[in-house]
């Protein structure tokens, strides 16, 4: 495997890796009811 | 249009419907289709455009299909010709949304089956039935046979029972999840098979990076090399900057992007209009995509071809052929030759069968939701009609087998062409007819993370362009080719044209069934204008 091959790879999966974790921790960090103003239960339309 | 006073579905958790979009998104493409063009396309240089049409076509469609989504929900509508409704009432714009409808249904017609192999290759490698040696003739003889590649009609016959009850398998747990709804079914579903899958991926994963050098009398058939061969520039063969200036790879990379995070299919569109008015988009849509990269990239990538290639060697890699080569025919070789391979093979077909499941279950949301507020089916009815039609074009599918002609007409027509239509179609419906600052604003409305403001211009112009683009040189590219011209087949070979007859059938049907929704959303309107006081 070329340093090339190493340096993409690396960067690729880190890339993606950190990207979903981050995502993932906003999500679980900001997981509290959202101030919704409406249920979402009854539709008026 | 939801009745009035009826209770409306809904997802239990942010965390729910981001499973069940990674889901629908995650299949088979990440693990056998994306490393097999990456291989193919000079390794490294592929991931340049790659990630280039992740920021510039994935994601911002991503987010846009999230958001007209939920536009569409809040005003009451569930359907792609709903949604398309309520972002324009203009006579022939819901039309555009019986796309929404088509690409889904029409792929799972064929998905399906697809599904059943990877269940039956699980249960074959678990119970050593796929032990066949380590000639690959008789995984190429074995697959044939299970899927009927020899003749038309094979597998209705006295040797197609154990297809059929795959196929049949499949079909039930699909329509136990939809009859299950939305919340009971889809998101309860997803959130156990999604770590699930992840789960068998790492196992997986960890024992290909471990294989170290297998066979002694090739000791240039190592693990390194084998992700080398996945990742390197090839800077020997083809300088770095000449493999970018290839105008295939940015087209091919660009549908990769596309297929797999599954903007346009109609599934990211229809599982968002379930959304409350203030739940964020931007975060969901954010970390589905990268749920399905993650799979992709860092399982997909460093899963596949390694394993290929510490067994087989360099010169078989480059003839692993497409994507169901890959998986069915290579695969269940190489697990023969692999230490533990019985599990890790079982594992593997698993996770492709979760993938399937995930994505598959998602095909069919777009169906019921039309049936249901369209024509104001139950569920019970609508799932009961929607399974009669599809098991119709299955069946179809199934019988017309040979060398998978019906599959891959159905692939080419509707699992490729009609799904560039689509996200062009919503990638205008965003930026031109709902305008971006509105769909800016809608998309930051209960937003979690603010979007680069960038999008907006992204949206309205670059990604349109791109698309148009990337249709364009692949038309071009089709009529082109004289090998597996579907444009020619059609005049040539009667299962393409009886395929492509078919599917006219269920898109005029689709239509049909718009239509009728329509009239019906605008006598309840009418109704209840002359109610008003």
């Amino acid at each position: 495997m070329t340093l090339g091959g190493w340096i993409i790879m690396t960067l690729s999966v880190s890339f993606v890796t950190l990207l979903l974790a981050w995502s993932l921790y906003r999500v679980l960090r900001d997981s509290g009811p959202a101030p919704n103003d409406d249920d979402g239960e009854e539709d008026g339309e | 249009m939801h009745t009035p006073g009826k209770k409306r579905e809904a997802w239990a958790t942010q965390l729910g419907v981001i499973l069940a979009v990674m889901g629908s998104a995650v299949g088979l493409g990440n693990f056998l289709r994306f490393p097999g063009l990456a291989a193919k396309y000079e390794g490294g240089a592929f991931m340049i455009p790659y990630f280039t049409a992740l920021l510039f076509l994935g994601l911002p469609l991503c987010w846009a299909e999230w958001a007209l989504g939920r536009y569409g929900g809040n005003r009451g509508h569930n359907s792609g010709p709903g949604i398309f409704r309520a972002v324009s009432s203009k006579r022939f714009v819901p039309y555009g949304g019986v796309l929404v409808l088509i690409v889904p249904i029409v792929i799972y017609m064929y998905y399906v089956f697809i599904e059943a192999w990877c269940l039956a290759y699980a249960w074959y490698m678990l119970t050593g039935q796929l032990a066949l040696g380590k000639n690959s003739a008789e995984y190429v003889k074995f697959f044939d046979n299970f899927v009927g590649g020899s003749r038309d009609g094979v597998l209705f016959g006295a040797g197609g029972g154990p297809t059929l009850s795959f196929v049949a398998l499949c079909f039930l747990l699909n329509f136990t999840l939809i009859y299950r709804g939305l919340s009971k079914g889809i998101e309860w579903f997803c959130r156990w098979a999604m770590p699930a899958l992840i789960l068998c991926a790492i196992v997986v994963v960890i024992r290909v990076l471990t294989l170290g050098t297998p066979n002694p009398a090739e000791p240039e058939w190592n693990v390194l090399n084998g992700l080398g061969f996945m990742w390197n520039p090839h800077t020997d063969k083809i300088p770095f900057g000449e493999a970018l200036q290839n105008p295939q790879m940015w087209m091919e990379a660009a549908g990769q992007i596309f297929f797999s995070i599954s903007v346009g299919f109609g599934t990211i569109i229809t599982y968002s209009s379930y959304l409350r008015r203030r739940d964020d988009v931007a975060l969901s849509a954010l970390t589905g995509a990268a749920g399905n990269e993650f799979c992709e990239v860092a399982l997909g990538g460093l899963m596949t071809i390694p394993a290929a290639f510490v067994f087989l060697g360099p010169v078989a890699c480059e003839h692993c052929g497409s994507s169901f080569d890959l998986g069915f025919k290579t695969l269940p070789m190489i697990f023969q030759y692999m230490p533990l391979g019985q599990i890790v093979g079982t594992l593997f077909f698993i996770l492709l069968f979760l993938a399937a499941v995930t994505s598959s279950v998602a095909m069919l949301q777009p169906g019921v939701a039309l049936m249901e507020e369209g024509l104001g089916m139950r569920r019970k009815t609508s799932v009961l009609w929607l399974g009669l039609l599809t098991m119709l074009g299955t069946g179809f599918i199934v019988f017309f087998s040979k060398n998978l002609v019906a599959l891959n007409t159905f692939d080419f027509w509707v699992g490729t062409l009609a799904i560039y239509l689509l996200a062009t179609a919503e990638a205008i419906l965003f930026g031109w007819v709902l305008g971006i600052k509105q769909g800016m604003a809608e998309i930051d409305a209960g937003a979690k993370i603010r979007v680069p403001r960038i999008l907006g211009f992204i949206l309205k112009y670059v990604t349109p362009v791109y698309l148009l683009g990337v249709i364009a040189l692949w038309i071009r590219q089709q009529i082109m080719v004289s090998k597996d011209n579907q444009f020619r087949a059609i005049a040539d070979d009667p299962v393409v044209r009886w395929s492509v007859v078919f599917i006219v059938a269920v898109s005029l049907l689709l239509g049909v069934l718009t239509f009728f929704s329509l009239r019906r959303w605008r006598k309840a309107e009418r109704a209840r204008q002359e109610a008003t006081p």
